[in-house]
């Protein structure tokens, strides 16, 4: 199976779609004449012209807010932000109008647009180029978050979401463009709502997504030598969250912890432990832990930045301490 | 159309009294009579609005914007309106543009009424009417927020090859929103088919134009983008059709977007609960003079298009049909419980593609 980068894998899943589907495009800041701020469009513009691969001013609400009319009107815009982060000046558009147009309209409308571009923390970018936007959107009735951990799961998720006739928030990261992993050259998609266990194990259950599923799994091998056998599961969908396979899972290990880089306080990571404790309390024997960011802005300085964020070490303590370990 | 060099921005106490003897702009005569008879409909609409939401054990709730006094600007659109081609697309004061579209009054008002029968299944409210079929992008209750909607329906219209424009209409307050400049740049940038109405009815809320925008001539904020700007009467309906109508056919052939403002004025309140302190009884007394609807009937008269019986007439069917329409709303059932989970998402969950 061909090794690609996580970048790689988004613009396969792209470009076939493109080729598959008149109707979609592709709209963003330096997505065409630029090749993309991260490279992810590199070559798109070559291959489908400025029609469909389109420079947009630094427009933010604009640009969201003509994609989702192009939505409402029959296309199937691709919306790339630089940064999650600069999603704030255009959440209007996304929480108004792309989540709630359907249900505002008595179900006449469909708004079949991908949103996408790295989210999280990336690397000393500080506090306004590092928000985690995964608890802000997944509150949202009306939208669908995905944020995949890999290659193979970017590609098939892309896919699908490219595909769903809903709104999609699809959370990168900065931090795993250059990941590489195996993606087959034969075509496939992942469906959306559906969380993956990537390691099963009969102690603890580790819930994690996205950039931190490497902490999960890393804290996961170090437990080993601890003879904690760790079970993760990887959700890639956040909304709607898929909450059979925790169950399960909980119900086998009755231990939990959750590893996200949100804030500590109406984080993801919160909103999932509500989850578990409405469908697992009685499983449990040990309260949850979680493994988040510290409740402070996003610092400058490298050691600080580290310092804030989740790590493989964070993880094993949490881990050890559900175990009573 | 020509770029035309800014003219003042008319307050309601400098308009001038406008043409009588004008040329009529409607299509035939008989479409004179239905626009007329339009215009009528959704005053009749609006002014029932207002005792059915004022009256006691009120059965309208929310917000509610009535469009009485600026019937010319709806109405005047739809006399250019290419219905299967055009969209339009305005803000939360929405009834009079649905309504002039074609949809059923008997649906606008059951969906204040918030009846399973209204437009959005008692959904959206007042403020959010919408009707794919007649191409209504719908009511945005978000002041300025349809503004980059209106004009994503015109790229969707350039990037399909279909010769038509979206209309994006919006109050004077909307135009110092951000999404306003956003909006505005990204259309004639891209050469999109928008023809963007401000309807500039003198007053956001209770702040007056000239409280609000360091520019008072409101046509002069359409300018810096490179594209045609101008303002006209938006109480005289064959201005309305022949400027709008100008604008609609420069967007359909690829020419690009307009801006336009129409000067209004509303008789009510900005919403239900305004008891209009701001503006005096003699203001509203010459506004009045400029009635949309009197003076087209007038002109109407004038012209010998209509007889005065034919208005009478007129008057009582949109009587007939409001009263209609507010049975209907009354006795509409209300959405049942479980349609409170209907209508969010278009796919089932989990998804596979």
């Amino acid at each position: 199976m061909p090794e690609i980068q996580f970048r790689e894998a988004l613009r396969q899943a792209m470009v076939e779609e493109m080729e598959r589907d008149e109707t979609v495009f592709l709209m963003g800041e330096e997505v065409g004449e630029y090749n993309g701020a991260y490279k992810v469009s590199e070559g798109m513009l070559a291959r489908f012209g400025p029609k469909r691969i389109i420079d947009t001013p630094i427009s933010e609400a604009g640009f969201c807010g003509l994609g989702i009319g192009a939505a409402m009107c029959g296309l199937r815009p691709i919306v790339e932000f630089m940064s999650w982060s600069f999603s704030w000046v255009a959440i209007d558009q996304l929480v108004n109008n792309a989540a709630n147009v359907r249900y505002m309209s008595g179900g006449q409308f469909r708004v079949p647009i991908v949103f996408r571009g790295g989210n999280g923390i990336a690397h000393q970018l500080g506090a306004t180029h590092s928000h985690r936007m995964d608890a802000v959107y997944s509150r949202i009735p009306g939208l669908i978050v995905v944020a995949p951990s890999n290659p193979y799961d970017a590609k098939g998720l892309l896919k699908t979401s490219i595909r769903c006739d809903d709104p999609v928030i699809f959370l990168e990261s900065e931090m795993m463009l250059n990941d590489r992993g195996e993606v087959p050259a034969e075509e496939y998609t992942l469906p959306l709502g559906v969380a993956d266990v990537k390691r099963t194990g009969s102690d603890v259950t580790i819930i994690s997504w996205s950039k931190c599923m490497k902490y999960a799994l890393k804290a996961a091998e170090m437990l080993e030598a601890e003879d904690i056998d760790a079970e993760v599961i990887d959700l890639r969908t956040l909304r709607p969250l898929d909450e059979q396979t925790i169950s399960q899972s909980i119900r086998k290990t009755h231990r939990c912890v959750i590893v996200d880089e949100d804030w500590p306080y109406c984080g993801m990571g919160a909103g999932i432990l509500e989850k578990v404790y409405q469908h697992c309390f009685d499983d449990l024997d040990a309260p949850v832990k979680r493994v988040c960011s510290e409740d402070v802005p996003s610092p400058y300085n490298h050691y600080l930045e580290l310092q804030m964020q989740p790590n493989p070490e964070k993880v094993v303590a949490a881990v050890k301490e559900v175990c009573y370990r | 159309m020509n770029v035309t060099e800014p003219t003042a921005n008319m307050s309601i106490n400098t308009m001038e009294q406008p043409r009588v003897k004008r040329q009529i702009k409607a299509k035939s005569k008989e479409r004179a009579r239905e626009l007329l008879r339009m215009m009528m409909l959704i005053r009749r609409f609006e002014e029932r609005t207002y005792q059915e939401y004022t009256r006691p054990g009120q059965r309208i709730g929310g917000f509610c914007h009535l469009y009485s006094g600026q019937e010319a600007v709806a109405v005047g659109i739809s006399a250019v309106f290419q219905k299967g081609k055009d969209y339009l697309i305005t803000a939360y004061r929405d009834h009079g543009h649905s309504l002039a579209l074609g949809m059923d009054p008997k649906a606008a008002m059951a969906e204040m009424f918030g009846r399973a029968t209204g437009c959005s299944k008692g959904k959206g409210g007042s403020m959010h009417f919408f009707e794919v079929e007649n191409g209504n992008l719908g009511g945005h209750g978000i002041v300025g927020s349809q503004i980059p909607l209106g004009t994503g329906a015109a790229f969707a219209l350039k990037y399909k090859g279909i010769p038509g424009c979206c209309f994006t209409l919006f109050g004077d307050g909307a135009i110092n929103q951000g999404v306003h400049n956003e909006a505005l740049n990204l259309a004639s940038l891209w050469r999109l088919p928008v023809v963007f109405i401000v309807e500039n009815n003198k007053v956001a809320m209770g702040t007056q134009v000239e409280r609000a925008s360091a520019e008072r001539e409101l046509e002069r904020r359409g300018s810096g983008y490179n594209m045609p700007y101008r303002a006209f009467d938006g109480n005289d309906l064959d201005e309305v059709i022949e400027v709008v109508g100008d604008a609609a056919e420069r967007a359909r052939k690829g020419e690009g977007p307009t801006y336009l403002v129409a000067n209004t004025y509303r008789f009510r309140g900005h919403s239900m609960s305004d008891a209009m302190k701001y503006r005096s009884k003699e203001e509203l007394e010459r506004a009045r003079l400029r009635d949309p609807i009197i003076l087209y009937e007038q002109r109407l008269l004038q012209q010998g298009i209509i007889t005065t019986r034919d208005s009478e007439e007129m008057e009582s069917e949109v009587r007939q049909i409001v009263d209609e329409a507010v049975k209907f709303a009354d006795t509409s059932p209300h959405p049942e419980p479980e349609e409170l989970y209907t209508d969010i998402l278009s796919e089932k969950y989990p998804l596979h593609k």
